[in-house]
């Protein structure tokens, strides 16, 4: 324990900066100074333009890169490797192809030494939530954009984390199968409770789905503004109240998302 | 900051490491190789010590014994056959798949032929040649053409064939003929195919050469390592294998270079 | 725009009719281009009638004790066991140097050293090691077959995507997990690639060694041929060579769909 922290905060960012060097000189900041808090059982949406930044800051909270500067910490224990308490839902997915839907999915647990009935049962659970049943033999080739996301939404909510990480999920996908994933995320973040940290540069999907709304700045990455968003769930996209919050954070930032 | 430069002198200290390593292990290997023909564990009937080897290399500058020739002779008639057997593969077989891949009629005429020539590997010609052609520059060339001829083709057809239709569309629709379009269009969109199987022709007839030497020659670097062995000289044999592989070796590096600098939008 | 088309289609029956007709006009040139041949000059070019013959021949009288199936059997047996050898040791070695930076040092430059020489340049030392028996044609080609192997193998290890890498690691992968779940599955098609490269490899420099030093198998059949000026022999052996070696190259791919069904490169193909 070396963190003290406030009742239902899980995550804390404190001062993380990272730096890499263009042709080996030209120092090139992509996260700055940021520091920021993740509550327990939160829908919180990192929203910030362009591709700077964001994905480097995820890496280093999942562990997966050290910072150059500053830490982040764990219900208090600092991070310095991947947790299986934390699950990352990648933005280019990273589904095997050699493995089929159900083993793609099972590869947590499968990883951790799960046996295998325990492992497919898990699996076969979040393949019917995310709604893939009868795909579960099924390459990833043979699958489109949107059911794609899905195998990697069940394989991260499969390893049971505690704190999920979404990165920029939906980013590659066309409008209309983005929407409909907008909304199966947000029916199976109801069904299924956990810390969800989201990543997007679309500020309606993060208005749809968000607790709270971390606006960055471009490039390097820095918090610009924190958001609550206390609109009902399900929300509506022509609410007066969502185009009121839309027009505010869309004139906060530098750049039209 | 700081932080990241260790980390890339670190990196850069890592590199020289392991280059180290790679130097020692060569070291050791002809050190061990050294020491046991030295020591009489191997017999020097059967192998050279490496420091043999060098004088040899060295002797056969001016000496022509045991195969009749110098060095460079042999180096220079095996360079004859293999870039006369070579370049006519090149010559005669990339245009032919590029044309075979945009021209249907002639795809459809050609390729059964070359269907059946296929599957047989260039060494089985040999006897053929040597009976048609005998044993001069001609047949062994042949022969090397006959390895370098098939990636040739197989290669420019199937970069052609991958001619994006966009591009094709956009040609046509400025009214250029199916020619100019081949010409302007297909020919430099499937340059870096083509040059793949120009790699593979490259490699191949350097193989096929040494097979086609052992077998019918009088000179040349493979006519050089046959004779090695019938008259004992495992010196001979393994300067003319280490020949053959440098050459390789070196051949394979120019034309990498030729080719980033003929295809060097190909990455972007 | 309808009209072309339709214009298109009337035209294109006569059209379609001429392009199947051509492979067929092809496969007829040639065998003309033969007969006429073989009036010229019977010796060097025999009708396609002598070389049938010949065929037949070869079972009822067989040249060293075997005839034409034996001698396919003698080679395709070498090439199988050099290529079983090569395949264990090639993954493993492939393996090793592709995983582990210190092994690539230590073993990567010695094999890139020897890596230019071709197969066939081995033969002439190889016999003068180990004779003419069954082995040493066996290492050779065992040296023809183990190169692509590794070299594929190399390669393919490389190319693993650092994103799969990532994600094992974010699910707590071991070291040895990383290479047994990700990388050696991802290198599987480099790997088949690789086999498929050495198979017809093999069966070149099963040739080349057969040709120089043999009792047995399809290279000595042709070098028979030439030496008693057997032409039609010679051919009969081509075309097994040929016949053979492209069944080789199906069969090979056929066991690559087979056990990488999600290689969508060769679906395409």
């Amino acid at each position: 324990m070396s963190m003290e922290q406030k009742a239902g905060t899980r995550l804390i960012v404190k001062d993380v900066s990272k730096t890499f060097y263009q042709k080996k000189i030209e120092p090139h900041h992509v996260v700055d100074k940021v520091s920021l808090e993740v509550k327990d059982n939160e829908f919180l949406v990192l929203l910030g333009p362009g591709h700077c930044g964001k994905t480097v800051l995820l890496n280093i909270v999942s562990g997966l890169m050290p910072p150059d500067e500053g830490s982040v910490y764990l219900d208090g224990e600092k991070i310095t490797k991947p947790n299986p308490k934390i699950g990352m839902v990648f933005q280019k997915l990273g589904l095997m192809p050699w493995k089929t839907v159900i083993e793609n999915v099972e590869i947590g647990p499968k990883l951790s030494g799960i046996n295998v009935k325990t492992r497919r049962e898990r699996a076969e659970y979040f393949i019917d939530l995310v709604g893939l049943k009868g795909f579960e033999n099924s390459y990833p080739h043979q699958l489109s954009g949107g059911m794609k996301q899905r195998v990697g939404i069940a394989r991260a909510y499969t390893n049971d984390p505690e704190i999920l990480i979404m990165d920029e999920p939906f980013g590659q996908l066309d409008a209309q199968t983005r929407y409909n994933m907008q909304n199966e995320i947000s029916r199976i973040s109801e069904h299924e409770k956990r810390t969800i940290i989201f990543v997007t540069n679309n500020i309606e999907e993060a208005l749809y789905l968000g607790d709270r709304i971390i606006l960055f700045t471009e490039c390097p990455a820095r918090v610009k503004e924190i958001y609550d968003i206390d609109l009902k769930r399900p929300r509506d996209m022509i609410d007066p109240e969502f185009l009121r919050l839309r027009k505010m954070i869309s004139n906060n930032t530098d750049l039209a998302l | 900051m700081n932080n990241n430069n260790l980390l890339k002198k670190g990196r850069r200290m890592g590199d020289l490491k392991y280059m180290i390593l790679s130097v020692i292990s060569v070291l050791t290997f002809l050190l061990i190789w050294q020491l046991l023909v030295i020591f009489g564990v191997l017999s020097t009937r059967t192998i050279a010590a490496p420091t043999q080897v060098l004088v040899t290399f060295f002797e056969k500058f001016y000496s022509t014994a045991p195969d009749g020739a110098t060095i460079f002779t042999n180096i220079a008639v095996s360079l004859k056959v293999s870039l006369t057997g070579f370049f006519s593969a090149i010559i005669i077989g990339t245009p032919l798949g590029m044309l075979m891949g945009w021209y249907k009629p002639l795809d459809r005429f050609i390729r059964p032929l070359f269907e059946i020539i296929r599957p047989i590997p260039p060494i089985a010609w040999i006897p053929l040649t040597i009976l048609w052609v005998g044993i001069g520059l001609g047949a062994k060339a042949m022969i090397i053409f006959f390895s370098a001829f098939v990636p040739c083709v197989i290669n420019s057809y199937t970069g052609i064939k991958l001619t994006s239709q966009v591009h094709v569309s956009v040609a046509k629709t400025f009214g250029a003929s199916n020619f100019k379009i081949f010409r302007t269009v297909g020919v430099p969109s499937s340059m870096p195919m083509a040059f793949a199987g120009i790699r593979i022709a490259l490699g191949n007839s350097w193989g096929t050469l040494v097979a086609a030497e052992l077998l019918a020659a009088n000179a040349g670097l493979g006519y050089m390592i046959m004779m090695g062995r019938q008259f004992v000289r495992p010196d001979v044999i393994i300067l003319g294998m280490l020949t053959i592989g440098i050459l390789g070796f070196i051949f394979t590096w120019i034309f990498t270079k030729i080719e980033n600098v003929v295809v060097r939008w190909r990455t972007l | 725009m309808k009209k072309t088309a339709a214009y298109d289609q009337k035209r294109r029956p006569i059209k379609k009719i001429l392009n199947s007709l051509l492979p067929f006009v092809s496969i007829t040139c040639l065998f003309l281009l033969w007969f006429y041949a073989s009036n010229i000059n019977p010796d060097l070019v025999p009708s396609p009638a002598s070389t049938w013959e010949r065929l037949i021949q070869l079972f009822v009288k067989p040249v060293n004790k075997m005839n034409l199936f034996g001698h396919v059997w003698a080679s395709l047996q070498r090439v199988f066991i050099a290529l079983a050898c090569a395949t264990v040791l090639g993954v493993t070695v492939g393996v090793m140097i592709g995983w582990s930076k210190t092994f690539k040092a230590i073993f990567g430059t010695l094999f890139e050293l020897i890596r230019p020489i071709p197969p066939i340049a081995w033969l002439p030392i190889i016999i003068m090691w180990f004779g003419i028996g069954e082995f040493p044609k066996i290492l050779i080609v065992f040296i023809g077959t183990f190169m692509p192997i590794v070299v594929n193998t190399y390669t393919g290890i490389r190319l693993v995507m650092p994103l799969h890498l990532d994600v094992a690691r974010m699910f707590n992968a071991s070291n040895r997990q990383l290479l047994f779940e990700v990388a050696i599955p991802s290198a599987l098609p480099p790997i088949f690639a690789g086999i498929r490269n050495a198979t017809s490899s093999g069966w070149m420099t099963v040739l080349a060694a057969e040709m120089i030093a043999s009792k047995a198998g399809l290279g000595f059949l042709i070098t028979r041929g030439m030496d008693y000026f057997d032409v039609p022999l010679i051919l009969v052996g081509m075309l097994a060579i040929g016949i053979v070696g492209a069944l080789l190259a199906i069969i090979t791919e056929f066991i690559e769909r087979l056990l990488c069904p999600w290689n969508k490169k060769l679906e395409q193909d």
